[in-house]
C-alpha cells in the first residue's frame, strides 16, 4: 500500500524497497500521489462549495440576523439580545415552543414500541410477509401535503373516523375545529407516518443480530420473553437510540402537516416552532425575529444531531 | 406480542418426547397466525387513508357523506379527475415536480459518490476535518436555515426560477456519508490495478466504482427522490408565479380554493401519490434498503 505523504518523510519500512527504489524512482512516485490527492480534492470540493453556501453561511448569517431588527425593506439594525428576550416574555412563542415540544414527546415515545413490535412481528415466520409488510409500509409513500389534505377529509364532523368511532358509540369529535383535539388529531397522523419508517430501521437492526444468539439462547432453555429481553433489546440498543434521535429531529421540523391542516390554530394550538418561524418570517416580514427563533430551533436540532452523528462515526478509524 | 403462545405453554405439565415436539410445532403453527392477524388489522389501519381518498375520488358530492358508508362507490364517478386536473394548471405542477425531483436526485447520485469515493479512497490532509464539517451540515435542516437561504437566494435573484428550486439541494450531507460508508467495502487494490492498467482516475471511477455501488446508488435514488418529490416548506417560500408551482404547492393551493370539493381534492390526492406508488413498487427493495439505510451507523 502506497500511503502517500507520510511516505514520502518517513523511511520506506520494509528493507527491501529501500534497496530497490533510488531515489529518483520513489521522487516520482511521491509525485504521482501528489496527483491521485489532488485529484481526490477535487472531487470533493464542489461538495464543500455547494453546502459552504447554502447550508453553513446560511447559518452563520441566521445568528447575525438574530441580533438584528430587519424587515426586507430597511437595512438591518443591530438591537443586541432584544429579540431573544422579547421571546422569552412572548407568551404566543412560548406556547408555541410548549407546543412542538408535546408534539416531539408524544410522536416520539408511542412509535418506539410500536415500531419495534412491528419488526419483532415481521422477523419471524408470517403468512404473505411481503404483502403485509408494503401495506404497513405504504404510508412512508404518501407525499406530506397529500397526507394533510387526505386526513383534513377524514377528520371532517361527519368524516370517516367520527363515522367509525359512531359504530363503537363515540361520539363525534370536533378534531381539528378545537384546540383541545387538533394538536392531537396532528400528532396521530405523525405517529401513523412514522411507525413504518422506524420498522423498516428495526428489522435491519433485528436482522443483523447473529443467529446464534437465538440457537444459544434456546438451547439454555430461554422463552420468548427473555430472548427479547436479555438478546433481542441489548443488541438494539444502539439502534433504539438512533430511531428516537432521528425521529426527535423529524418531529422537531414538522411543518406541512399542521400548516395546511390547521394553519397553526384553533387557538394556536397546533403552531409548532417551525410554522411560528414560517409565519414570522413571511407572513409578518420580522426577519431578525425569526432568525431568533432559528436559533432556539438549532439549538434543539443540534443536541440530537450531535448524538446522531456521534453514532455514525461510531468505529470510524480512519479520521 | 408473543405472549399467548407462552401463556399455553406453561400449563402442560407433561414431558412426553413426542406430544411435545409436535405441540411446539402446533404453537409455532398459532403463534405465526396469531401474529399474521395482528399485522393484517395494522394494515387496515394504514391503509385505510389510502383507501378512503381512492373511494372517495370516485363518489359524487351528494354520495360523499351518506351512510351507511359506501365502501364500493358504485357507479364510479371519474368526472373529479377531470375537474380538478382541469381547475389549475396540474400539467405544470406535475412537470415542475417531477424536472426538480430528477434534477436534485442525478445531481445528488453524482456528487455525493463522487465525495464517497474521495473521501475513502484518497488520501490528502483535511481529510478527517471535510468528512466531519459535510456530517454536521445534517444539524442545519432548511427549517432552521431557511430565512437566511431565502435572502441569500433573493440576492442571487433567484426566486421564482428552477435554479431556487434546485441548487441548494444538489448535494447532501447525509447522501455523502451513505456513499462513503458504501465505498470503504471497495478493496483499493482493485483501482490500484486499474492504475497500474493506466486507466485515468475519472475513468477507474466511472466504470469501476459507480458500478460497484449499484446498490447504494438506487437506494439514494430513491430516497433522495422521496425526499424532493415531498418538499413542501422551499418552494413555498421561493415560489410566487403559477408556472412554477410544484405540485405538493398546487395542491395545497387547491385545497385553500376548493376546500369542500372533497371528490376533486380526493381525485388530485390519488394523482399526487401516484408516482410514489409507482415507485415503491418497481423499486420495493431499493425503497427499503434506502430508508434502512438511513439507520445504517457502521
Amino acid at each position: 500500500m502506497a500511503s502517500a505523504a507520510p511516505a514520502a518523510k518517513q523511511p520506506v519500512t520494509s528493507p527491501t524497497a529501500r534497496l530497490e527504489r533510488p531515489t529518483v524512482r520513489r521522487r516520482a512516485h511521491w509525485s504521482l500521489a501528489r496527483k491521485q490527492a489532488a485529484f481526490g480534492v477535487a472531487i470533493i470540493l464542489p461538495t464543500l462549495a455547494i453546502l459552504a453556501i447554502f447550508r453553513l453561511l446560511p447559518m452563520v448569517q441566521a445568528l447575525y440576523l438574530s441580533v438584528t431588527a430587519y424587515d426586507l425593506v430597511h437595512p438591518p439594525r443591530f438591537v443586541g439580545l432584544a429579540n431573544f428576550a422579547s421571546l422569552l416574555q412572548d407568551p404566543l412563542f412560548l406556547k408555541s415552543a410548549r407546543v412542538s415540544l408535546t408534539y416531539v414527546l408524544f410522536s416520539v415515545v408511542p412509535v418506539l414500541p410500536l415500531s419495534l413490535g412491528l419488526a419483532v412481528l415481521f422477523n419471524r415466520s408470517i403468512f404473505i410477509k411481503n404483502v403485509l409488510r408494503s401495506a404497513i409500509f405504504m404510508p412512508v409513500v404518501m407525499p406530506a401535503v397529500v397526507m394533510a389534505v387526505v386526513w383534513t377529509f377524514m377528520y371532517q364532523q361527519d368524516g370517516v373516523i367520527n363515522t367509525m368511532l359512531g359504530f363503537l358509540g363515540i361520539d363525534p369529535i370536533p378534531w381539528l375545529r378545537s384546540s383541545a383535539t387538533a394538536l392531537w388529531a396532528v400528532i396521530l397522523i405523525g405517529i401513523w407516518r412514522a411507525t413504518p419508517y422506524y420498522m423498516v430501521i428495526f428489522l435491519a437492526g433485528l436482522q443483523a443480530i447473529p443467529a446464534d444468539y437465538y440457537d444459544a439462547a434456546k438451547i439454555d432453555g430461554a422463552g420468548l420473553w427473555g430472548t427479547f429481553r436479555y438478546i433481542t433489546l441489548p443488541l438494539l440498543k444502539p439502534t433504539m437510540l438512533l430511531v428516537i434521535v432521528m425521529n426527535v429531529i423529524v418531529a422537531m421540523k414538522v411543518f406541512a402537516v399542521p400548516m395546511i391542516m390547521t394553519g397553526g390554530g384553533p387557538a394556536d394550538s397546533t403552531r409548532v416552532l417551525p410554522l411560528f418561524i414560517y409565519q414570522t418570517a413571511f407572513e409578518f416580514f420580522d426577519m431578525g425575529r425569526a432568525a431568533a427563533m432559528s436559533v432556539f430551533l438549532f439549538v434543539g436540532v443540534m443536541l440530537f444531531s450531535f448524538v446522531q452523528v456521534r453514532l455514525f462515526t461510531r468505529g470510524d478509524e480512519s479520521r | 406480542m408473543m405472549t399467548p403462545s407462552e401463556s399455553t405453554a406453561t400449563p402442560t405439565p407433561r414431558r412426553g418426547a413426542p406430544p411435545q415436539r409436535w405441540m411446539g410445532r402446533a404453537l409455532r403453527r398459532r403463534g405465526t397466525i396469531i401474529a399474521s392477524c395482528v399485522l393484517v388489522a395494522i394494515a387496515c389501519v394504514t391503509l385505510l387513508p389510502f383507501y378512503w381518498m381512492l373511494s372517495s375520488s370516485l363518489r359524487t358530492m351528494e354520495t360523499m357523506f351518506s351512510l351507511p358508508i359506501q365502501w364500493i362507490p358504485w357507479p364510479p364517478n371519474w368526472n373529479s379527475y377531470v375537474l380538478a386536473w382541469r381547475a389549475q394548471d396540474f400539467t405544470r405542477y406535475f412537470f415542475n415536480s417531477g424536472f426538480v425531483a430528477i434534477a436534485i436526485t442525478a445531481s445528488n447520485l453524482l456528487l455525493c459518490s463522487l465525495a464517497g469515493y474521495s473521501l475513502t479512497k484518497f488520501r490528502y490532509r483535511g481529510r478527517g476535518v471535510m468528512f466531519l464539517a459535510i456530517l454536521s451540515t445534517m444539524m442545519l435542516p432548511l427549517e432552521v436555515t431557511m430565512v437566511p437561504l431565502f435572502l441569500i437566494i433573493k440576492r442571487l435573484d433567484w426566486a421564482n426560477s428552477y435554479q431556487g428550486l434546485i441548487v441548494p439541494f444538489l448535494v447532501d450531507g447525509f447522501g455523502v456519508f451513505l456513499m462513503r460508508q458504501y465505498m470503504m467495502s471497495i478493496p483499493k487494490d482493485l483501482i490500484d490495478s486499474a492504475r497500474i492498467d493506466g486507466a485515468s482516475e475519472l475513468r477507474i471511477f466511472w466504470t469501476i466504482v459507480l458500478p460497484l455501488c449499484k446498490p447504494a446508488l438506487v437506494a439514494l435514488a430513491v430516497f433522495t427522490f422521496r425526499e424532493a418529490w415531498d418538499m413542501y416548506i422551499w418552494p413555498l417560500i421561493i415560489i410566487t408565479k403559477d408556472s412554477l408551482r410544484t405540485l405538493p404547492l398546487g395542491i395545497s393551493l387547491f385545497m385553500s380554493s376548493y376546500g369542500t370539493s372533497w371528490d376533486q381534492l380526493m381525485a388530485i390526492a390519488v394523482l399526487g401519490t401516484l408516482p410514489m406508488i409507482l415507485l415503491f413498487f418497481f423499486l420495493q427493495r431499493a425503497f427499503i434498503q434506502g430508508i434502512a439505510a438511513t439507520g445504517l451507523k457502521e
